[in-house]
């Protein structure tokens, strides 16, 4: 295990011997600890990544002060959403969004803050995932499982996040490209979900690709498909849905970091660098590798175009699903 | 690997100097952040996360893992000495433990806290370390449905806490089941109860409900009797500052209840540290042959939930190491930190990684040591806050109160809402309603609906899925044996005076 960590410890050093100069902006810098807002509790998806940038930023010198993470939970994002709104002008804080905060206003009509009051910054992290089953299932395709669905409609279970979670719509878009039906039952905590598939109380999730790699390694799971355009480093014998016979989109989730509204040109031209600057170091390459993560990087410019074509295609997916839509 | 080899190789790790060193932060930041009310180790730990980049993970899983289980063991002063509950878990010690405050028997409070968290925190490693690979797998059959009983289990508590109307007792819990409410419908994500008000999308915390009720609703019923000098009798001299020998006696079963309940408990993900304080708690005066003295000072109700909320950490530890899977705020954090640190947890972490999780084991029996030995002494010095006379004591416990919610949320909103809950605390104390049942119903209102709703959607509707399920019926009748528990004791009373 010693080398294991030397090992690991002179990888990271000769990622950061690469690249070590700080960032230049043209006039604007942060001049106290940067707020980094997010809206899950430590240790959840965008608390994480947020912790890891803020070590990279750190580690690859590429801002003049510290990034603390700030916890905001609740209404599906809305919560740190409208705190962020709130502060309108302030050049010392931006947020770590994530798909919700697009799907999320368009179910609740408290989330008034919907990500186009906000100031786009960067789009970081196309997250990709495959579909998982227990090891022991009888199923050994995304056929199979189709078949058997459609065998006893509403019968067989899959685990997942919220209703407006990525895990959700994957689900929904199965089903009316195939007819079959099953049952979606909603855990807030991750691993509750997997608790579920593991236990035998459901069928089958939607998982990341890194979290479902130790259990397949250890023999608990089976992949059968894979959320994603083309085939991930760390599943090459698994067909996408497309070379499965599914022809559906496949839906990441998006993450990237915003601004409140009204920040100054220039801030958003520092914060863009900075991000731009951040997606190319090794220790970041090395980060997307580990979570098998695409690399989603969009710069400011092209992320407001993104939102537009996000929003209305979950529109239309939510719509189908039958959850009302508030606006 | 064979366990003595792996204990012995454990501890070689453990007992490196600075692994010892780290062990040590941990125990004291975790005990310090256990004595403040507001801030807990979820937030600690995720503040402390970037320093640990710069240590080796094995002393940095000590000392992280440290705090986790130190701050169950600081939880329980404030509850004791001020009825300030320090961590979630704590709520269940302020009953029992602030009334031996008020007789004057502070110190044994603090004293059988200490030596039952001591106790139940060795049993939950020694747990960890036999049986954590087996009994994940049988935490697994747990799932929505045997989570619903499992809160109903609970809930039937309920009776027990009840002071002289059950009635009053079943309203205050309808209370708290209704304000766990509030907030965002866990599925269908739209808003309940919110008034419009952005700040309650994400619910009531219960630590602000807690402070409030317990808290604020004393000082509020002291300032009326307008006591000079001192608010509290304090005890004097050693002996009355420790637990006497009787009173260990009467805590044997409590130290055993409290180790194995919370363990449990502590290795089912969905369930959490304040249930298996409570259901302990509710064990131990269901078989306690004085269950009248419960609530006015019965040494046992601190001993059984403080074992209870120290055990649950061992137990909490065995999903999270050997499946990759976090079953609370605390292992959720120390799951990111493996991740971050470049570990794959998951069922393999044990076998690749020995050395780092025999390490934890060993620095876990260092650590509930070095507990004792620094909390024991610190009981006297602790009892010397009742010297406070009222009029300081009163509003540093306000000050006190109000940081602590604010430490949590940073919203000024939530200090108002702290307010709230002193004054219903008040109204409550003067019209004789007892707080525990509302702070139980609380705790395990969300729970209770999420894992009701999972279970139907499972069934598709039929409630038949919570008696077909074996634990899932076999936890759902030992609640309703819970709920004759009162009846129980009136008829063997009249018993008794018919004997006579």
């Amino acid at each position: 295990m010693k080398l294991r960590i030397v090992s690991a410890a002179a990888a990271l050093l000769a990622a950061l011997g690469g690249l070590h100069s700080p960032a230049q902006g043209q006039g604007f810098k942060p001049t106290r600890a940067v707020e980094a807002v997010v809206h899950t509790g430590p240790g959840g998806g965008s608390d994480v990544l947020a912790r890891a940038v803020a070590l990279m930023m750190e580690k690859e010198k590429l801002l003049p002060v510290r990034m603390q993470v700030v916890n905001k939970p609740g209404g599906n994002g809305a919560v740190a959403a409208a705190y962020l709104a709130e502060k309108k002008g302030d050049q010392n804080t931006i947020g770590f969004f994530t798909g919700v905060w697009l799907t999320g206003p368009l179910t609740s009509s408290e989330a008034k803050v919907t990500l186009r009051d906000l100031t786009p910054i960067a789009r970081l992290v196309l997250e990709p995932a495959v579909i998982a089953v227990k090891s022991d299932a009888p199923y050994k395709s995304l056929q199979d499982f189709v078949a058997a669905a459609k065998k006893s409609p509403g019968q067989l279970k899959q685990s997942g996040g919220s209703v407006t979670s990525r895990d959700n719509i994957v689900r929904q878009l199965l089903q009316k490209h195939t007819g079959a039906q099953w049952a979606y039952i909603s855990f807030p905590g991750g691993g509750e979900r997997i608790a579920a598939l593991l236990g035998g109380h459901v069928n089958m999730m939607v998982i990341e690709p890194a979290e479902a790699g130790e259990h397949i390694r250890a023999g608990n799971m089976r992949v059968l498909a894979q959320v994603s355009e083309k085939r991930l480093p760390g599943f090459p014998n698994v067909p996408t849905l497309k070379e499965a016979g599914f022809d559906i989109p496949a839906v990441p989730q998006v993450r990237g970091v915003v601004a409140p509204p009204a920040i100054p040109k220039e801030n958003v031209a520092y914060w863009d660098d900075v991000f731009q600057k951040l997606t190319k170091t090794a220790s970041w390459q090395k980060f997307l590798a580990d979570n098998q993560f695409e690399d989603g990087y969009q710069n400011a410019a092209d992320l407001a175009k993104f939102y537009d074509e996000f929003t209305g295609r979950m529109r239309g997916i939510l719509q189908e699903a039958g959850i009302k839509l508030v606006r | 690997m064979d366990i003595l080899t792996g204990l012995m190789h454990g501890f070689a790790v453990a007992l490196q100097p600075a692994n010892l060193l780290w062990c040590f932060v941990g125990v004291l930041l975790g005990t310090v952040v256990g004595v403040m009310p507001g801030l807990g180790p979820p937030a600690t730990i995720a503040m402390l996360l970037p320093l640990t980049f710069l240590m080796n993970p094995a002393g940095a899983m000590i000392m992280l893992a440290g705090i986790y289980y130190g701050a169950k063991y600081g939880g329980s002063t404030t509850s004791i000495l001020l009825n300030v509950p320090g961590e979630s878990a704590s709520v269940v010690t302020c009953l029992d433990g602030y009334a031996m405050a008020r007789k004057g028997r502070a110190g044994a409070a603090l004293g059988i806290a200490a030596i039952a968290s001591f106790v139940a925190g060795t049993v939950g490693v020694v747990g960890l370390m036999l049986v954590a690979p087996p009994l994940a797998k049988v935490a697994l059959a747990f799932s929505a449905p045997e989570y619903f009983s499992l809160m109903a289990l609970g809930l039937a508590m309920v009776v027990l806490l009840a002071g002289r109307s059950m009635l009053k007792a079943l309203l205050a819990m309808l209370v708290g089941l209704w304000i766990s409410g509030i907030g965002t419908d866990p599925f269908s994500t739209t808003s309940r109860f919110t008034f419009g008000r952005l700040e309650l999308l994400s619910g009531i915390d219960f630590v602000v409900v807690a402070i409030g009720v317990f808290a604020l609703g004393e000082v509020l019923a002291c300032m009326e009797t307008r006591a000079e000098g001192q608010a509290l009798p304090v005890p004097r001299g050693l002996r009355n500052l420790l637990p006497t020998v009787q009173d260990l006696k009467d805590c044997r079963f409590a130290f055993v209840n409290g180790s194995v309940l919370g363990f449990l408990i502590g290795v089912l993900p969905g369930a959490g540290s304040t249930i298996a304080s409570f259901i302990s708690y509710g064990v131990e005066k269901a078989v306690s042959r004085r269950p009248e003295e419960f609530g006015k000072g019965a040494v046992e109700g601190v001993a059984a939930p403080e074992g209870a909320n120290n055990s649950e950490t061992g137990g909490a530890l065995v999903p999270l190491l050997t499946l990759g899977i976090p079953g609370s705020g605390t292992t959720a954090v120390l799951l990111a930190a493996l991740v971050l640190w470049g570990f794959k947890p998951g069922p393999l972490f044990i076998s690749e990684n020995p050395g780092l999780f025999w390490g934890l084991v060993a620095s876990m029996y260092i650590g509930n040591v070095m507990l004792l030995v620094l909390n024991l002494p610190l009981v006297p010095l602790f009892a010397q806050v009742l010297r406070t006379p009222g009029y300081v004591l009163y509003p540093l416990i306000l000050g006190i109160s109000i940081v602590g919610v604010y430490s949590v949320s940073g919203s000024l909103f939530d200090v108002s809402l702290v307010v709230a809950f002193g004054l219903l605390g008040y109204v409550m104390r003067k019209l004789d309603y007892p707080a525990a049942p509302l702070i139980l119903g609380l705790v395990l209102g969300g729970g209770m609906e999420r894992a009701l709703r999972q279970s139907l959607m499972m069934s598709q509707g039929d409630l038949a899925i919570l008696v077909t399920r074996p634990i899932c019926a076999a936890l759902l009748a030992a609640a309703v044996l819970i709920l004759f528990v009162p009846l129980f004791n009136k008829l063997n009373a009249w018993r008794l005076q018919a004997l006579e």
